[in-house]
């Protein structure tokens, strides 16, 4: 019963999340946000352990894993993207990703945070499905990550457009891949609002800054 | 129809992650199987060996439900709401971070291509 509980209860968190972000327009009210909170104020509200809820909703985490492999899609959608512009691409998903990992943990180190936030810090410009999985190779906090991950990209869809206009970045491909690139889905349901072509060059984003922290952070870590 | 596709689609990615996992063990890859499946299914799609017919319908259903995936691993926050003020400089980092980041990869990306 309690399984069931958990797996509807979720399942209605985020309907009631998608439900609200229907009527409002701001980046804040993000889906999984909201009912990443409303399942956290359910648990603290009825004592339910978070290992039991944990347990009860692995079949909603166990797509996770394909769901990542169906990122595949995007890219190969938009390789004529890719192709034309290929190398500026990897070069600035690469640029982006590793400033953001160095900062990351630095940052982490200098406020003397643990592995779990340090690990989390250090991904979150990945997607939150890639630092998850990051998470769970490396024995961490996959929740941190996962929570790190989508303030990423509420914080990144919100704030970065309006500097990105004040300092002249105006070609869709390129506020496209550096949304992508750290905002992830939520930058570019942004970018798709600009144009078709910035939301193709942000999809193209969150896959290759997903993958550049994915190459660097696991093999890199603990040594 | 729409349902077997969709569950053709979810057996490929589902082979495709195994995929990843078993080919990251062989070579002791430090790489999410998941990751590498994406990029192994990627190939695979420019390649041609796979269909986008076949998974397309899968991959879909899956990518719009990917909001409500990871709802319960980020509801795991709840086993460090005690962590208190390292949580207001994790989002300060964050915060910063984002909009720095995506502003050094715009202009990059922006420089680049003027270049040609």
């Amino acid at each position: 019963m309690v399984e069931l509980a958990c797996l509807v209860g979720t399942v209605v968190a985020y309907g009631l999340a998608l439900r609200l972000k229907a009527r409002t327009t701001t980046p804040v009210a993000n889906p999984t946000l909201v009912a990443i909170l409303l399942v956290g104020a359910a648990l603290g509200l009825t004592g339910l352990g978070y290992g039991d809820y944990d347990d009860a909703t692995s079949p909603i985490s166990f797509l996770l894993g394909p769901a990542v492999v169906a990122l595949a899609v995007p890219l190969h959608q938009e390789r004529e993207t890719l192709l034309a512009h290929g190398r500026v691409l990897l070069l600035g998903a690469a640029v982006g990703g590793v400033a953001a990992m160095a900062l990351g943990w630095s940052a982490s180190a200098l406020l003397a945070l643990d592995d779990d936030f340090a690990l989390a810090l250090t991904t979150r410009t990945a997607t939150s499905p890639i630092s998850i999985a990051i998470a769970d190779e490396l024995d961490r906090a996959p929740a941190l990550s996962a929570v790190m991950s989508i303030m990423s990209g509420i914080f990144g869809a919100t704030f970065a457009p309006p500097v990105l206009d004040r300092l002249g970045v105006r070609l869709p491909v390129a506020r496209g891949l550096a949304m992508g690139a750290s905002a992830h889905g939520i930058g570019t349901a942004r970018m798709l609002a600009e144009s078709r072509l910035a939301g193709a060059a942000s999809s193209v984003g969150m896959g290759l800054g997903g993958l550049v922290v994915a190459l660097v952070v696991p093999g890199l870590w603990g040594s | 129809m729409r349902v077997a596709r969709t569950l053709l689609g979810g057996l490929v990615l589902y082979a495709f992650l195994l995929l990843g996992g078993l080919v990251a063990d062989v070579l002791g890859l430090p790489l999410p199987g998941s990751v590498l499946g994406m990029v192994l299914l990627w190939a695979a799609l420019e390649a041609g060996v796979v269909r986008l017919a076949w998974i397309r319908e899968g991959a879909t259903t899956l990518l719009g439900l990917l909001g409500l995936l990871f709802v319960p691993a980020g509801a795991g926050f709840v086993q460090f709401v005690d962590a208190g003020w390292v949580w207001l400089g994790a989002v300060a980092v964050t915060g910063v971070g984002a909009v720095g980041t995506i502003v050094l990869t715009g202009l990059v990306v922006q420089r680049g291509m003027e270049r040609g």
